[in-house]
Formats: structure tokens, sequence, C-alpha cells
């Protein structure tokens, strides 16, 4: 028998022996050692070598890998000596064929970390990660790429995570978070920082079928540089205290209808800052430097409250309704239009300076 | 006597009479009109018309004037039929001489000028867009542009404005308070939309080594064209938060000799490869928001406390300088190639996430 046969089995009957008495600590690439720990060298390996429900310690380094978690778990970066970054990235020597289809649009994904068919039924937790596409170049035709991807049926959290540079062509996504017609599933993405996606596609997307099976929090993340959406979201839940810059546009998209859209910070966009497609709560965000900063889809019933607007052409956009929900205690200051594309009555109970055309049926807003 | 002679008289009886009975209302620009109000054509004739402490209405239009204050009143902005925005633009024909000196030796050209208030009292503007297009005046120790300076001795309120345009080949300001020796003066800047310059946004300074001027910098949001100073706190003390700055050189920055200001509840994003604040001794900065930028906190000094503050996406979190005696704690930071920059010891008590390094350069 071999050495590392030997301590193959002992590893197996310390396993056996101490689980119930302590819980082992599990890590992967080599900062932590000794007889509590038991090591890995990809994180691949780790997340189908541990018990259901373990904790995993990434150390600092690079891991160019396709990582697949099908089990409940935790993966969490850690700092070693003066570093405290452990990235995934493209495997140049793999295949960069997809490696999921959505069960929302359809379309082939290549997840960079891809969380599916999870058993025992579970949360999956991402936290101090960063995730980075540079290397999937396969183009909009071949796929579209995620850093991070929770299929139909998962649930969990993404915190204090980095992903950058998912662009692929046009078509990246920094975290996409998915549920179909399965039972209703419960995400949080809070406190990320997710910059360079694709033109195509966007940071942060939760998707779910309609009506939604996907509660998805999506909190205090930082987003820039995205290629087209900032948040693109049709789930239920709250979008809050995010800040999005430099986004093409639309910064939040709330698709669904029961959305809360509140104490986000929007700015430096020439599309749309925040757009409602359903009657969704958009509160005390604050948008500038925004081509059309609040836009409605025609005469949904959504909740505009508190906001404040500075340096937009369009302030609110309803997109030619007249009809509309609770449209109250907004301040705009520096617009070309107050209230675009409306055509109901003077909408009153509104703070308003510095504005052009306070009310206008017909604007052609960004 | 012409009909328009005998209003005249008409309203100088009924000023006379009426003023201890019922306040008037002052109006430029021709939307209000009735016995209620007395009108006039320009901003100029009404800010020197009007009694002291007097509220001025300017309607929505375009007032291409050079605006001096040596009263305490109210300008006020007002929204007649669909309009809501009065401008006060350069005048294409009234030349750009230099009209005040700042204390820091620089002519500018300033298009609302608050000076030698008499008798004393607050200078309150709200509501108004001072645009500076057409008004580059070079740029030199000796010429600048402003579009609204409050001078040494003046105080006031500046609410929900609008500047913009005010690119002066790199001297141009937008609103710009100072103060020097003698009676401290009390400025507040708030909710302001300030864009598009390409010197400093908001300036507030003393240039005196106890601080003359206390400022209240509040829930404006800055937009510079170019790599330019959002916030020129040099010397005020007071408060800067809640204010969204994006595409600066530097956000927030103390020049010299700041006093004690706290720096709380401010976004600071995409500061093109420059430093999003700068904390020098004294300074408090506690909640802020700062992201995509080279140097989130740069300290020039020590003394500061820098607390409970978010950074994301920056090469470096705190760039200490080698100075000593700040405190840094609780501070989140995500996605920094390095976290601390020659800080002569190791700092703890901050979470860290996506860190490349953590500690980086040496001190002598």
């Amino acid at each position: 028998m071999s050495r590392h046969l030997a301590w193959f089995f002992f590893a197996v009957v310390l396993l056996a022996v101490s689980a119930p008495l302590q819980a082992l600590n599990y890590e992967v690439g080599g900062c932590k050692t000794g007889s509590s720990y038991v090591n890995f060298t990809t994180i691949s390996a780790a997340v189908v070598g541990v018990p259901a429900g373990a904790t995993i310690q990434i150390c600092p380094g690079v891991y160019p890998e396709q990582v697949t978690i099908t089990q409940p778990l935790t993966l969490k970066g850690i700092g070693f000596n003066n570093a405290n970054r452990a990235v995934i990235t493209i495997n140049p020597n793999g295949s960069l064929a997809p490696n999921v289809t959505s069960s929302i649009n359809g379309l082939p994904f290549y997840a960079q970390v891809l969380v599916q068919n999870i058993n025992p039924a579970g949360p999956v937790s991402i936290i101090g990660i960063t995730v980075d596409g540079s290397g999937d170049n396969a183009g909009c035709s071949a796929e579209t790429l995620a850093g991070i991807f929770y299929a139909s049926g998962t649930s969990g959290t993404v915190n204090e995570v980095t992903a950058r540079n998912q662009v692929n062509g046009g078509c990246g996504w920094g975290i996409w978070v998915e549920n179909g017609a399965a039972s209703s599933q419960t995400i949080t993405i809070a406190n990320s920082s997710v910059h360079n996606a694709g033109f195509d596609g966007g940071g942060i997307a939760a998707s779910s079928v309609s009506p939604p099976t996907l509660s998805a929090t999506v909190s205090g993340n930082c987003l820039s540089n995205a290629g087209f959406f900032g948040i693109d979201d049709s789930s239920t839940g709250v979008i809050a205290g995010n800040v999005l810059t430099s986004v093409a546009g639309p910064g939040i998209f709330a698709e669904s209808d029961s959305l809360t859209v509140s104490a986000n910070t929007v700015a430096d966009i020439s599309g749309i800052g925040i757009e409602t497609k359903g009657a969704n709560t958009v509160q005390s965000n604050k948008l500038s430097n925004v081509g059309d900063s609040i836009a409605l889809f025609p005469d949904v019933a959504a909740t505009i409250k508190s906001n404040t607007i500075k340096n937009t052409f369009c302030g609110i956009d309803f997109s030619g309704g007249s009809s509309s929900g609770t449209i109250s205690g907004n301040t705009l200051n520096d617009s070309l239009y107050g209230f675009a594309n409306w055509l109901g009555p003077n909408i009153m109970g509104n703070s308003l300076y510095n504005i052009n055309n306070v009310q206008s049926a017909s604007a052609s807003c960004p | 006597m012409s009909r328009h002679l005998a209003w005249f008289f008409s309203v100088v009886v009924m000023l006379a009479v009426s003023a201890p009975l019922q306040a008037l209302n002052y109006e430029v620009g021709g939307c209000k009109t009735g016995s209620g109000y007395v009108n006039f054509t320009t901003i100029s004739a009404a800010v020197a018309g009007v009694p002291a402490g007097s509220k001025i209405l300017v309607c929505p239009g375009a007032y291409p004037e050079q605006v001096t204050i040596t009263q305490p009143l109210t300008l006020q902005g007002i929204a007649s039929n669909n309009s809501n925005r009065a401008v006060i633009a350069i005048n294409p024909t009234g030349g750009l001489a230099t009209n005040v000196t700042s204390i820091i030796g620089q002519g500018l050209y300033a298009q609302v000028l608050v000076q030698n208030v008499n008798p004393p009292g607050p200078v309150n503007i709200t509501g108004i867009t001072v645009d500076g297009g057409g008004g580059n005046v070079g740029c030199s120790t000796s010429v600048g542009l402003v579009g609204i300076f409050y001078a040494a001795g003046t105080s006031g309120t500046i609410n929900e404005v609008t500047t913009r345009n005010h690119q002066s080949s790199g001297c141009g300001n937008s609103i710009w308070a100072e103060n020097t020796a003698g009676a401290t003066q009390i400025i507040r800047i708030e909710n302001s939309s300030v864009r598009n310059f390409d010197n400093w946004g908001i300036t507030a300074l003393s240039y005196q080594n106890t601080s003359t001027l206390t400022a209240t910098i509040n829930g404006n949001f800055i937009d510079p064209a170019s790599s330019a100073l959002a916030v020129n706190a040099s010397g005020m003390v007071g408060s800067i938060s809640n204010n969204v700055i994006t595409s600066a050189g530097v956000g927030i920055g103390s020049l010299a000799f700041a006093g004690p200001i706290t720096v709380s509840g401010n976004t600071v994003a995409d500061v093109v490869g420059g430093i999003g604040v700068e904390v020098t001794s004294g300074t408090t900065a506690t909640s802020n928001k700062v992201s995509n930028m080279a140097n989130a906190f740069f300290f020039p000094d020590g003394g500061a406390t820098v607390k409970s503050n978010t950074v994301m996406n920056a090469t470096y979190a705190f760039d200490l300088d080698c100075f000593v005696g700040s405190t840094i704690s609780a501070n989140i930071v995500n996605d920094s190639q390095f976290a601390f920059q020659y800080s002569r010891s190791q700092i703890t008590g901050n979470s860290l996430h996506n860190v490349d390094t953590i500690q980086t350069g040496s001190c002598p």
C-alpha cells in the first residue's frame, strides 16, 4: 500500500469516527493544513467530496476550472498571509461548450459556477469569491456566459462576491439566478461587485416564470460597466441599496408586478434608469445623469414615491399612458421633461425645480 | 401724465401705505401680475430694488445677465404654465471681465455674485439654473469662471439649484463660498445638480488655520465634465453628506487647512484614475459607498477617522501615504487590488473580500 493510499484510508476512518463528534474543516488550495483540515486541490473536487451542508474554505489563488455544485454547501474565500482573493477563471485548456440551458429563455449557457439538481435539498451559499470570465469568447451564437448560475429549483445566498469580465462578445452576465415552474425558491444576492459584463447581457438577472416562483433579494451590490441591463428582475422580492453606474440601461428592469425597488443609486446611464413593467413599487431611489430616469409601461398601477431625480432628459416617463398608480413625493431638479409621455390629468404632489417642460404628452425620451 | 407713470406712482404710494400691513410679492419675468406683485424685467434690477429680506420670484425663461447681490434676500425660481426653469445665462454682449477676486488671489467672472451684504443677513437661492455656456474666460492664477460666488463675510442657503457648463479651459467652477479672517459664516449648499464643470464643483474655502466657514454640503448630485474636483472642502468645517458624485477626477478633496468635517452617506463612483475621498486630520468619514476608482480613501496627513464605509472595485481602498494616527475600522472592502497602501502598521478590524494584496508599499 502506498503512503498516499494509506493516508486516504486513514482520512476515511477519521471521517467516519470523528464526524459525529467534531466538524471537520474543508479547504482548497493548501493554505490551511493540519489534522483538522481535509485538503482539496481543486474546488470541483471539494464540492463533490464534502458532506452535504459543509463549508469549503478557498485559499487565495487562481482556480482555472468550471465548478458544478449539486449538493447544499457553502463556498467561502478566505484570507491568507497578505492575500484575500480566490479567483475562479476560465480554464484555457477546457471545453467552452455550454453546460446548462436556461429554463426561462431556453438559451444555452456556459456557467463558470453552476448550481443545479441539488440533492439533498438545501441552500448553496457563495461568499467572498471572485469569478472572472476573461477567456470565454465563444460568442453569442454559441452561448451566453454567466459567472454564477443558479438553475431552476435551487436556492441560497451569493454574498461579497466579485463577478467580472463576463463579456463573451456581448452575451455575458455576472450573476444569473432563475426558477421555472417548480416549487418556489429564495435567493439572496448581496454586497457583491459586478462589473464589465457584455453589452447584450448585464450584471445580475433574477429570472422567473410568471407568476413568479422566485423570491429574490438583490441588495447592497455595486454594478458598473454593464452593456445592457444592470439588474433584470422578473421575480418577486426586493432590489435595494444597490449602486449602478455606467450601465447602458435599463439600470434596473422590474419585469414582474410584485417587486420593491428602493434606495438604489443609479447614475451615468444614457438610456433608462429604472423601468417597471408591472405594478411594482419604486421608492426613495436616487437617479442622476440618466437619459430616461424612471420609465413605466403604459397604464401600469405602479407606486413611484419619494425618489430624487437630477440631471435627466425625462424624469418620469409614462410611455403614453393616462392612468397610473401613485406618483407622489418625488423631487425632480434639472430635467428637460418632468412627466413625459403622459396623457392624463396634471400630476400634483411632487417637488419640481429647473424643469423645462413640466408635463408633455409626447416627448422623445432616450 | 402717461398711464405708465401714473401706475408707477400708484405702486409707490401703495408700497408706502401697505408695506407695514401686507407683504408685497416681487417678481421677475412677467408671469405673475396683478396688484399683489411688483414686477421687474431683470434679476439685477430686482435684487437692487426690493427691500432687504424680500423674496423675489423668478419666472421661467432665460436671463442673460450678471447678477450682484448686496443685501439679504431670497431668489426663487417658480413655475408658470408648463415650464419651471429660470436660467441665468452668460450675456453674449456683456463682456467677460472679472468682477471679484477670491481669497486665493484669483480673479473670477461670477455669474451670481453675493458680496458686501448690507444689512447683514442671509442670501438664499432656490430653484434657479445658472448656465456658464459661452463664459470661457480662460484659465490662469488670475482668471477663472464661477456660477455662484459667496464672497467673504456672506452667508445663506443654496437649495435645489442647477449649475451647468462651467468650462473655462480648466478654471470653470460651479458654486464657490469662501470666508477669510473675521466672524464665522454659515453656508448651506443642498439638493443641487452640479454638472459639466472643469475645475471645482462645490467649493467651501476659508483658507485659515482655524476655519471661519461652517458649510453643510448635502444631497447634491455632482458630475463634472472632465477629471475635475467635485467637492473642494479646503478649510471649511461642517458636513458633507448624502451627495452622489460620479465621473470626477477627485470626489471629495481637502486641499489645505481642513478643519473637522463629517463626510457621511455619500456615494462616490467612477472616479477615473483618481481619488474618491481625501481625509485630512479631523475628518470623520462614515457610511460612504465608494466604487470604481484608483484610490478610494487617501490620507494626505494623519488623524482621520474612517469607519463603516463600503469600498468596491478600487485599486487601493486606503492609501495612508505613511502618515500615522488615523482610525480605520469596520469598513467593508470587496474587489480591490490592494486594501492598504503605505501603512506603517498592520490594520485590522475591517472586513475584506476579494482583495488581491492586503498590505502594500513600505514606508521609510
